[in-house]
């Protein structure tokens, strides 16, 4: 009874919000969560094929979006989380959203989980398969140190059945315990490229022991997109994603991974996996004032470094405005972006901008690594002047931190990026 | 001359907080005056002559590094004390600082030594001090980022490097900032603290080049995006 009042009054909430034009997330779960403090581990006992758990620093949204995409096209009814709710109230929201009369309508869910959040979910959840894919240093002044995350994530691994760990991360794939666990990872040439957080701060990355369960074997650049192939089983997987960089190739391989402990074959990923469009701000294109901007959210120096690397790879002159804000959400400890490989950029052809409240500190860094930029703090004047200096038919990319980029969004798409952003 | 040498002491270990941008920031500020420099790396177990360096910077790290590097550094505090009595020049932020004072007492009550270059110790515990921070110093406002949850006490008669304007600094209770010790310079402050504070970049420099005779080496150069840089992390929470 206390479920099914529950579950009323957060679907309420999130009706009342959709009238006044708020599209929150988090209200009805917190709501539904205050009426019954059991909710979430009420309503995802009702799941046949249980839950999917995907956390790490980086990575999470889009390899989650995959996942949901492969199980989705299997046929199965898959419950999941909005971009950014990856806190407990999300989850509550997402599951009252798709319950009627006490029970959740679905086969299976897949949750994005924050790794501060992933602690206290684990034995709410006890989640089938924790996906993790990879963990590096991150707003250390909201998260704490590193080691601290890794505890919380093996702390929920004690509460799966499974894990589907990166093999090539030390951090990351040794923390299964006593819990079954399948690695995905890649052949030396792109892990080479992939510096964990180990490597990147100049230390040996300790030698990969087997070959992974699920191997990137190949990744090369494809217009807008990447071009990998994943050996799984066995067998040769090719996909032609529309999300670039390496990074997205481990994503592919973990969701493929994930998607075969759960009885969906290899090959039968392609097609899902080809015809998913990037993640909100992960490699999204937005058409503006007769040019294309594509936008590469980051949040951390790996996640920065993976974008280096794109914007490296990337040989055709183009303009790029990187955005630095310091509000809570983005972290506001500004001194990541010394850790970032900002030098590689220092041989490329494009155009650089420093935007962003904390402008004069990515114009700082770029003079330091070598890079000759303008300095904008204005959010509509710098992307102006990024879309102003990029000839007909070049890139714009723009490479803003979490808050930054909701800025953008809604000088780019009034009124969208409140929706898309979700919360 | 002979290239100048910074020596990043626990570059593997002490890393955290951007503080590779330390090293960056000396040694574009000696390339940009056409001072030939280089940059060596001595980690644990590295057996390395401080003596020999001109300048050597220290960054802050996870309780586990620091633990890892406790040990390493009190066997070689000798070496350390004698560069220091040499006047190499010294910049430590956060973990190495502490571990330049005496000890460290953390908040499970393990005692970690220090090697006392500073006269001064720290308690850990409580909350965190988290934020931007202002400090006047003898080379005017220096402006940085604190995440720490130690508190270090100056014994009196240990210069600082400066008074907090806002932040905390060493501790919530006293407005100290850092410590001095002839060349050697211990701070609280990341961010990173050189780059921003070309003042402060400048005089490390300056004394360095003082010990090889050629203090008139450092050149004006063009600091206003480090100025903006510092004005816009001081009016930040």
């Amino acid at each position: 009874m206390r479920l099914r009042l529950a579950i009323a009054a957060g679907r309420l909430t999130a009706l009342a919000a959709r009238l006044v034009g708020r599209g929150g997330t988090a209200l009805p779960g917190l709501v539904a969560e205050r009426l019954d403090g059991r909710i979430i581990e009420k309503l995802v006992s009702g799941l046949p094929d249980g839950v999917v758990v995907v956390t790490g620093t980086n990575g999470k949204t889009t390899t989650t979006k995959m996942l949901v995409a492969i199980l989705e096209s299997s046929g199965r009814r898959v419950v999941a989380n909005p971009t950014g709710s990856n806190l407990a109230r999300g989850i509550a929201t997402a599951l009252i959203g798709v319950s009627r009369r006490g029970r959740v309508e679905g086969d299976v869910a897949v949750f994005e989980v924050d790794e501060a959040a992933v602690r206290q979910l684990g034995p709410r959840l006890e989640p089938r398969l924790v996906v993790v894919t990879n963990l590096a240093r991150d707003q250390l002044d909201r998260y704490g140190e590193l080691d601290t995350t890794a505890g919380h994530v093996a702390a929920a691994i004690a509460h799966a059945s499974a894990a589907v760990l990166n093999g090539d991360d030390p951090l990351v794939s040794g923390l299964a315990g006593g819990v079954p666990a399948v690695r995905f990872g890649a052949v030396g040439a792109i892990r080479s490229t992939m510096p964990d957080d180990h490597s990147l701060y100049g230390g040996e990355a300790p030698a990969v022991a087997d070959e992974p369960e699920a191997l990137l074997v190949s990744s090369a650049p494809d217009g807008d997109g990447q071009r990998v192939v994943v050996r799984v089983d066995g067998q040769d997987v090719a996909v032609r994603l529309a999300v670039p960089g390496a990074y997205n190739g481990y994503n592919a391989a973990a969701a493929i991974l994930a998607a075969w402990r759960l009885g969906v074959a290899p090959g039968s990923a392609v097609g899902a996996l080809e015809a998913m469009p990037p993640a909100f701000g992960r490699g999204q294109f937005v058409d503006y004032r007769g040019r294309r901007i594509r936008l590469l959210l980051v949040k951390n120096p790996a996640g920065f470094n993976q974008v280096i690397r794109l914007l490296a790879e990337d040989h055709s002159p183009a303009t790029v405005l990187v955005a630095i804000n310091d509000e809570l959400a983005d972290g506001r400890d500004v001194s990541w972006l010394w850790d970032a490989r900002v030098e590689e950029l220092a041989s490329t052809r494009h155009r650089y901008g420093a935007g962003g409240v904390r402008s004069a500190d990515m114009a700082l860094r770029f003079k330091y690594a070598g890079v000759e930029a303008w300095i904008e703090s204005d959010f509509r004047r710098a992307l102006d002047r990024a879309v102003d200096e990029a000839a007909e038919g070049e890139t714009v990319y723009v490479v803003p931190t979490y808050t930054a980029m909701l800025r953008f969004l809604e000088l780019l798409r009034p009124g969208v990026a409140r929706s898309e952003a979700w919360s | 001359m002979n290239p100048m040498v910074i020596v990043h002491l626990y570059g593997r270990d002490m890393n955290i907080y951007g503080d590779t941008g330390n090293v960056l920031a000396l040694r574009r500020r000696l390339e940009w005056r056409d001072i030939p420099v280089r940059v060596d790396r001595v980690d644990v177990g590295d057996s390395y002559d401080l003596s020999t360096a001109d300048l050597v910077v220290a960054g802050g790290g996870e309780d586990s590094a620091q633990m890892a590097i406790a040990g390493d550094l009190v066997a070689r505090q000798d070496g350390v004390h004698e560069a220091v009595a040499a006047g190499v020049v010294f910049l430590t932020v956060c973990g190495t600082y502490q571990l330049f004072c005496r000890r460290f007492v953390t908040a499970a009550g393990t005692e970690i030594p220090g090697i006392g270059v500073f006269d001064a110790e720290t308690i850990g515990g409580g909350r965190r001090m988290i934020g931007n921070i202002v400090v006047e110093s003898p080379w005017g406002r220096l402006v940085g980022f604190e995440n720490h949850s130690g508190r270090t006490m100056l014994a009196s008669g240990q210069e600082s490097l400066g008074q907090v304007v806002k932040g905390n600094g060493n501790n919530d209770q006293t407005a100290d900032e850092g410590a001095i010790t002839g060349n050697c310079f211990g701070t609280y402050l990341h961010g990173s603290v050189l780059p921003k504070n070309p003042a402060l970049a400048d005089e490390l420099l300056r004394r360095a080049l003082v010990r090889r005779g050629v203090a008139n080496a450092l050149t004006p150069l063009d600091d206003r995006v480090e100025a903006m840089a510092a004005s816009a992390a001081a009016a930040r929470p």
